[in-house]
């Protein structure tokens, strides 16, 4: 009993020490220290995001339309036309809420991925929603992206149940610092969501191998459901991935951000989504603390390189 | 600029210790000024002390003078009054007597002066009286001041100290021969202090009597009781004539010190004085404007919350606990860590408790947000659009809320009637958001947020229903000033909310298992 409320007083120390990240460090030391609100709207407009990483040679998923008034909600089925598969998300979306896709679209017959067939009036409802705000992070009027379905590299299938599975990095100063790869499983509903029983492996920012997989912030060794052993999970393309990771920092000028990459098995890697708040579950991913990396960059990383040269730091430091 | 000088919690910390100066001083002077107390339910006694003087004139001028009571600190004079038809009234500040004058009268007069004092809690017996003159040594005949010197001698034996054994000795139940060779057998209370007196005087004590009433309620005519005052150890004590019983009796007030007349009459014959008592029981609260007024400091009073109308008083009642009720919110989201649906959604709920009463306003809540998101769920199917989804929403909680209402009224429950004390607004949006996240993350994480925000809701509640702490946050309103830094600084913490400790407990063992290996 004594030695029980020992160890639980005695874990602010321990977590500090092994420089594990807390939420009102993120938020008060990290995030408002190194993140211009100014710039919050980059990252927090899918649209915006979209045009800016294109203009600075960041691939993402094509932009099939948007719609950002009611009145265009009925036209989304001439929008849609000449796609069989494409997703549905809110711009000003967070946390995934509110993305649907579509992965079968024939006589006016909407597949999601889980086989449940959707109507247009389903449909319509899905953006009338999006637009009035319901996804949004404060809840203003918002509009509806419809975007290409990332065909997503056959070397992940075996270790997700559904959904798309990407690589979220965290990039501090424009160096990669920590990166992860989220599973879905059967308990997850296909969603990508750690609290919601998705696995999230730890990945090597240097190698792009994975370093260990939990699930419920136990560890974990093979998928649940199809049963791969997750830690044999190696990411082709790594150097792709870190430099679009690394150029989201020009790209931006968010000193913390986490950039969403998909592999698309004919594009190779693509940037799904930035985000200026990233999650701290990607420590329990994997098995290290942000604060101890953050701190190593800060003491260790030169400053004023350019992405080419960051990615290189990163790929060679030891 | 500031910035390179001081860190941004560096002027907070400054901050916040100059208002907490600044709000022990400002409550030392309400509670030491203004007589405000810690204690919601304080009482204070007001005493309403009535002397009767009457008399026959004799056709001359008349001129009455009182004895206006010598003001010790634990009581203080809330109001004077009298009551004496055509008599023009003067006070003599230096003899601390009231002087009434009129022509010749001649029915039987009657005067009456009416005096308020309240207890003084915060002031007993704190100030010393400066060292008397060494009395001079009575003028006595040979007599009498060998039996006095043989009393002295023999009182030695009695306890305590020199007044105490005289009055002791004097006061034995079969007197002996010196008391008697000094005193009649019936001894008025006049007879027995001219002997104490002449002992003490003897003894190279200062001393003078003093009268006094003693405070009880509803006490009709009576007259002042006589006491002893010697001054020993540096200070003047009051010594009971009757028993030696040191110190001042409680709920005493001494009206007069010395040998000085009550009431002195001139132009009036067979005049009496009789005293009434009696006693009345005020909230401190309401006293503090009058005790403001004594120490000097009205203005500040009158610009101070308690100068408001009742109303407006019990607005800002309400108001001065919100900040508190925010800090309880701060501490369990950034410091505990609890997610709840909205930032202050639980403190609207607490404040809707406080209104209802706890138990009643639970089965409330539940009973609207249930039916809720029972009528959201069936209403999913239509597809309608966010706002007027969200407005239908609100008219169901208002339209449960009125069925509420009326079937309280009809068959009698209470529990029913409160319903109506909870925020629609906030009501619907707590169904809209758990019938969201029921639909997308199932029942059991909808219900966790409803009861996370529920449980966070009562804990406020227990806060902020406690009167103690609405007294406190209302008649020292400065401490909002405290508490609005005491917010900002929390927005400063940097360390691990509890939640976190818990979260990252099995990282925290991996990482220190594989430093081990």
């Amino acid at each position: 009993m004594l030695t029980a409320i020992k160890e639980y007083l005695s874990r602010p120390r321990r977590l500090h020490e092994v420089g594990i990240l807390g939420m009102n460090c993120r938020n008060y030391a990290v995030i408002a220290h190194y993140n211009q609100r100014r710039l919050y709207p980059l990252v927090d407009d899918k649209v915006q995001t979209k045009l800016l990483a294109n203009k600075i040679g960041i691939t993402t998923p094509k932009l099939i339309g948007v719609i950002a008034h009611q009145y265009e909600v009925k036209n989304f089925l001439q929008v849609v036309k000449d796609y069989s598969e494409f997703v549905i998300k809110p711009a000003h979306g967070s946390g995934g809420k509110g993305v649907m896709i579509i992965k079968n679209y024939t006589d006016k017959v909407f597949t999601t991925p889980s086989g449940k067939e959707l109507t247009f009036n389903d449909i319509y409802q899905h953006i009338s929603n999006i637009l009035s705000g319901l996804y949004s992070l404060g809840g203003q009027y918002d509009v509806a992206v419809v975007e290409e379905l990332v065909h997503f590299s056959n070397i992940f299938e075996k270790y997700s149940y559904q959904g798309i599975p990407d690589v979220r990095v965290i990039v501090y100063r424009g160096y990669p610092a920590m990166a992860m790869t989220r599973l879905s499983t059967a308990e997850s509903g296909g969603r990508a969501n750690l609290h919601q029983g998705a696995i999230g492996v730890g990945l090597d920012i240097k190698t792009g191998n994975s370093l260990r997989a939990v699930q419920h912030n136990k560890p974990v060794l093979i998928h649940p459901d199809t049963k791969e052993d997750l830690l044999s999970i190696k990411v082709p393309l790594w150097r792709e991935h870190l430099e679009i990771a690394a150029k989201a920092y020009e790209m931006t000028g968010l000193g913390y951000l986490g950039a969403d990459i998909v592999l698309d098995r004919d594009k190779g890697p693509m940037m799904l989504e930035l985000n200026a708040r990233p999650g701290l579950a990607i420590q329990i991913a994997n098995g290290r603390g942000l604060a101890a990396a953050i701190a190593n960059i800060e003491k260790n990383y030169p400053k004023n390189l350019s992405w080419q040269e960051r990615v290189d730091f990163v790929l060679n430091a030891h | 600029m500031l910035k390179k000088f001081l860190s941004v919690r560096a002027i907070l910390t400054i901050g916040l210790i100059c208002s907490l100066i600044f709000a022990l001083y400002s409550i030392y002077c309400k509670v030491e000024y203004w007589g405000l107390s810690f204690n919601p339910s304080q009482k204070t006694n007001i005493w309403t002390i009535e002397a009767h003087v009457s008399f026959m004139p004799t056709g001359e001028p008349i001129k009455v003078s009182i004895a206006q009571p010598t003001v010790s600190e634990d009581f203080k004079i809330l109001d004077e009054n009298i009551v004496a038809k055509k008599y023009q009234i003067k006070k003599d500040l230096k003899n601390n007597r009231i002087i009434l004058t009129t022509k010749q009268a001649e029915d039987m007069q009657h005067l009456y002066y009416q005096l308020l004092l309240f207890d003084n809690e915060q002031a007993k017996g704190k100030i010393k009286a400066p060292a008397p003159a060494k009395p001079k040594k009575p003028v006595l005949d040979e007599q009498s001041l060998f039996n006095l010197q043989q009393l002295i001698t023999l009182s030695k034996t009695m306890p305590g100290d020199v007044p105490q054994k005289i009055i002791r000795y004097i006061n034995q139940e079969t007197p002996d021969a010196s008391v008697v060779a000094l005193l009649p057998l019936k001894k008025s209370p006049q007879e027995m202090l001219d002997v104490m007196q002449n002992a003490l005087s003897l003894e190279g004590i200062p001393n003078r009597r003093a009268r006094g009433i003693k405070l009880a309620e509803d006490k009709k005519s009576f007259t002042p009781d006589y006491m002893l005052e010697a001054y020993t150890e540096g200070q003047w004590k009051l010594y009971d004539i009757n028993n030696g019983k040191k110190g001042k009796p409680e709920n005493f007030v001494l009206y007069q010190r010395g040998g000085i007349s009550l009431v002195d009459v001139e132009g009036g014959e067979d005049s009496s004085v009789q005293f009434s008592v009696m006693k009345s029981i005020t909230s401190t609260a309401k006293l503090a404007s009058k005790r403001a007024a004594l120490a000097q400091q009205q203005e500040s009073f009158d610009n101070s919350v308690f100068n408001l109308p009742v109303l407006e008083q019990n607005t800002i009642k309400w108001l001065t606990i919100f900040p508190l009720a925010i800090l309880v919110i701060v501490l369990l989201r950034n410091v505990v860590g609890v997610q709840t649906m909205g930032t202050f959604t639980p403190m609207l709920l607490s404040m809707a408790l406080v209104k209802t009463g706890f138990i009643p306003g639970l089965i409330c809540f539940t009973i609207i947000v249930s039916l809720g998101l029972l009528i959201r769920a069936l209403m999913s199917k239509f597809n309608l659009l966010l706002v007027p989804r969200i407005s239908a929403v609100v008219i169901f909680v208002i339209l449960i809320m009125q069925a509420l209402t009326l079937l309280g009224f009809r068959f009698s429950l209470d529990i029913a009637l409160s319903a109506v004390f909870f925020p629609i607004i906030i009501m619907a949006w707590i169904i809209e958001r758990a019938s969201i996240t029921w639909e997308e993350d199932g029942a059991k994480n909808a219900c966790r947020e409803i009861i996370n925000s529920l449980v966070v809701a009562v804990i406020t509640y227990f806060i902020i229903s406690s009167e103690f702490i609405r007294h406190v946050m209302y008649v020292f309103n400065e401490l909002n000033l405290v508490i609005l830094f005491i917010v900002m600084l929390l927005g400063t913490y940097t360390g691990y909310r509890l939640t976190e400790l818990k979260r990252f407990a099995p990282v925290l063992k991996d990482i220190e298992d594989v430093d081990r290996h």
